[in-house]
């Protein structure tokens, strides 16, 4: 049985974050590509992570492998994040909707770093970097949840799949 | 064409904060946030260790990763494929780290979160630029033009005092920097005792400075304190391109009396961008070149390539300056009058002179302690005895009421900061050079010497 994201998660997940997804490739090395949308299905128990299916190469071929997936998500304003794993990843179409929230996200992200300082152009350089054309949509249920904000509680776990043993 | 290290140090500036990909043993990923990935060599980078983390854990068991960064002004985004090494929990490269993380910690809000336990060593095996369609970043003024212009602007110094003046005045002029100081190196301090201390209570202090509303001179910075005390223990250069709240970072510091009497470093109040070089020559360590801007990332890597090659060459000079024998004949006394002897006039100036610290009070206020305070002192009792005024500094070195070591006795620089004191605090006493080697006591009022 999944896990259940709560509803403050949820509403963090969907609010103005920087995001990463990492996987393991078949030679074993690690590998990290940044994401640019996080779309949580209504029950709670699975979301969407979208990226660009061009930057993230070596990410996709090492989920297509059957390998796991780590979400990690952190809003730049508080630092406060949230780190996501589950053992498989499946590659589903994009959708509109998928293309929508991903422009949404990436203007907030945007909008969140010009208003910490990094300048105006930033909003406008993300949005070269992340475009939504060439997305590739990658669902997972989450079988771990980990509070990522820096500092020495890092790693904790905040919640856990009945099953999925402690990390 | 195959991608550097080189290429991509401003990716390494913790300007925008890199992610780190690692594997457990069993293939689980972990990504994190890495505060810091420094630029240790062509090769090599290495991340702050600040907690026992998964990342930490990981890397132990599994040594390799990916890094992800990211380039500041263009946001593209940069993959290095790197292996860890070993972590270095002292030395050269764990100062730096630990310096610059004040700096990164504060930018981010994070400076009561960030403490560094070690520099983590990475090899780097392989970058990747992610975002091959967009431009690069417009790159940052030339520094080796810059460094170019300073030195044609310095020029040739014969005298301590001009290097140290010019030496600051030539980099607003290549580098566009309005506040730096020249702090150079006491080898031997005189303790409060009077007695020749050891290497650890020996300090630095200020000769010079540019852009303050003090000057600062004869301000003191203990040796290991600070950025300018830790660039002249580890003789590294430090660069923090971010304000910094954290106080062990700031360029002012304490001195190891705190209720001794001191002079301020007259440093920003928040600076936001900041660099201490050190200046050497060969194995000798001269001093510090300190500078700072209210400007965040106003130092790039190639201005801190740029400015120790400076520091370098700053110290060649001052070894030069300092090889030179007292009483050089060859040497012609300064151009311009030298001032006539003067009857002193109007009310006393009541001089004071604590020898425990060798400090002396001018009508009740600090003027200056230490080697400076003494001969200050010594040059007025002279004065008073014998009605002398003409000194030089052959005779000041054998003379025994004067706490000088045998070696590197850095009178010249004494003697400057004395001089520039004066002038500041008390210009009714003035030492004016006569040649090298060779000043006079002037006297406007008369004195009250009291011990």
């Amino acid at each position: 049985m999944p896990l259940t994201l709560t509803p403050d998660q949820v509403a963090f997940l969907h609010g103005p974050l920087s995001m990463n997804v990492g996987a393991v490739g078949r030679d074993g090395w690690p590998c990290v590509t940044r994401a640019q949308g996080i779309v949580v299905a209504r029950d709670r128990r699975s979301l969407t992570v979208l990226l660009s299916a061009v930057r993230s190469q070596a990410v996709l071929d090492a989920l297509a492998a059957g390998n796991a997936i780590t979400l990690v998500a952190s809003r730049p304003q508080t630092h406060a994040t949230l780190q996501l794993k589950a053992a498989r990843a499946e590659r589903v179409p994009v959708t509109v909707a998928h293309r929508t929230a991903s422009a949404h996200c990436v203007s907030a992200f945007g909008a969140e770093l010009a208003a910490l300082g990094y300048g105006d152009a930033v909003a406008d350089a993300l949005a070269a970097i992340l475009s939504s054309e060439d997305l590739a949509a990658l669902r997972f249920a989450p079988e771990i949840v980990f509070d990522q904000t820096p500092g020495p509680q890092a790693g904790t776990v905040l919640a856990r799949a009945p099953g999925v043993a402690a990390p | 064409m195959k991608l550097t290290l080189d290429a991509i140090r401003a990716c390494l500036d913790g300007a925008v904060p890199a992610v780190v990909a690692t594997s457990s043993p069993d293939g689980t990923p972990n990504v994190a946030y890495a505060s810091q990935v420094h630029y240790v060599d062509r090769e090599h980078v290495a991340l702050s260790f600040q907690f026992f983390s998964k990342t930490r854990e990981n890397v132990l068991a599994h040594p390799y990763a990916e890094v992800q960064v990211i380039e500041p002004g263009s946001f593209r985004h940069f993959r290095l494929r790197v292996q860890y090494l070993r972590t270095e929990t002292a030395g050269a490269l764990f100062e730096y780290m630990k310096a610059q993380l004040a700096g990164i910690a504060a930018h981010s809000g994070m400076d009561k979160v960030f403490v560094l336990r070690g520099a983590d060593v990475y090899r780097v095996h392989a970058i990747e630029c992610v975002d091959t369609h967009v431009a690069a970043a417009a790159p940052p003024p030339d520094a080796l033009l810059a460094l170019r212009r300073t030195l044609d602007q310095l020029g040739a110094c014969d005298d301590l005092a001009q290097l140290a003046d010019r030496a600051l005045a030539a980099l607003a002029h290549g580098f566009g920097i309005r506040h730096a100081l020249l702090a150079l190196l006491d080898a031997r301090a005189v303790t409060a005792a009077g007695t020749a201390a050891g290497a650890a209570d020996c300090a630095l202090y200020t000769l010079a400075s540019l852009g303050y509303s003090t000057s600062g001179v004869g301000a003191e910075v203990a040796l290991g304190e600070g950025l300018i005390g830790v660039a002249a223990r580890e003789r590294i250069a430090v660069r923090i391109n971010h304000r910094t709240s954290d106080t062990a970072y700031q360029a002012a510091l304490r001195v190891t009396d705190t209720a001794a009497p001191r002079i301020a470093l007259p440093v920003l109040a928040q600076p936001h961008s900041r660099i201490a070089v050190p200046l050497v020559h060969g194995a000798r360590l001269f001093g510090v070149l300190y500078a700072e801007s209210e400007t965040e990332a106003f130092f790039s890597h190639a201005d801190e390539d740029a400015l120790v090659v400076y520091g370098r060459h700053l110290g060649a000079l001052l070894a030069r300056l300092a090889a030179l024998p007292d009483d050089d004949a060859s040497v012609a006394a300064p151009s311009g009058e030298i001032s006539p002897a003067t009857v002193p006039v109007g009310t006393p100036l009541s001089v004071r002179y604590f020898a425990h610290d060798h400090s002396v009070f001018i009508d009740n206020d600090y003027l200056i302690k230490g080697v400076a305070g003494c001969i200050l002192w010594t040059l007025l009792n002279e004065h008073a005895a014998s009605g002398r005024r003409d000194f030089c500094n052959r005779e000041l070195r054998r003379d025994p009421r004067l706490p000088l070591p045998d070696f590197a006795d850095n009178l010249e620089t004494r003697l400057i900061l004395l001089q520039r004191r004066l002038a500041e605090r008390c210009p009714a006493i003035a030492l004016e050079k006569t040649g090298r080697g060779r000043f006079r006591l002037l006297l406007v009022r008369p004195l009250q010497l009291g011990g």
